[in-house]
């Protein structure tokens, strides 16, 4: 699971927040993260030419 | 004549941990970080003074907040933290990072017994005390 920051409080705004094996509730409650919605960009789709 | 004189602005942050300690300095009025190891008595017959040796620590944060409920504020970052052991970190000086001449005192595992959730008195702005109990000292002069 990934998070974002949200509060400057508890860094920059925007960046990443990696809990390690911290529990986060509070934090989530709080309102100082959020769980990112960002999507592991996909793999790009160029296929290889056959060989002949 | 003191050689250094510093105002008294230190930063203070509080969490679960140390990767989530939350920057609480401007809701803070007093902090008083206290590094004690008890002195356990080792006088023996033959001497004329007593003597002490160290014992184990017993570290100590208080701090004064102004109270506040809004989202991120006093009461959102310490309610949780109540009845656990948690991280504390005091900078000397705000607006600068770990170094030798501004290190950052940090308990880990300490514990938070009690929040005062309301303290109101008539025309004042709500203030809590608070004391973090124990812990491991550490001192970070790296940034």
């Amino acid at each position: 699971m990934k998070y974002v920051i949200i509060s400057p409080r508890l860094g920059t705004p925007g960046d990443e927040f990696d809990p390690g094996d911290d529990n986060v509730d509070h934090l989530l409650a709080g309102g100082f993260i959020r769980q990112s919605t960002d999507k592991a960009p996909k793999p790009s789709k160029v296929k290889t030419k056959p060989k002949e | 004549m003191a050689t250094s004189t510093l105002l008294s602005n230190p930063k203070v942050q509080i969490g679960a941990a140390i990767g989530s300690i939350v920057d609480l300095t401007d809701q803070t009025t007093a902090a008083t970080l206290t590094r004690t190891v008890e002195a356990l008595e080792d006088t023996a017959f033959g001497t004329g003074s007593r003597t002490y040796t160290g014992g184990l620590e017993n570290n100590e944060l208080t701090v004064t907040m102004y109270m506040s409920y809004a989202a991120t504020e006093t009461y959102a970052s310490l309610s949780a933290l109540v009845g656990t052991k948690c991280t504390v970190k005091v900078n000397p000086a705000y607006g600068s990072g770990d170094s030798g001449t501004n290190p950052g005192f940090i308990l880990t595992d300490t514990y938070l017994e009690s929040l005062p959730v309301v303290n109101a008195s008539l025309g004042e702005l709500t203030t809590v005390d608070l004391t973090f109990q124990g812990g491991v000292y550490s001192v970070d002069t790296t940034a």
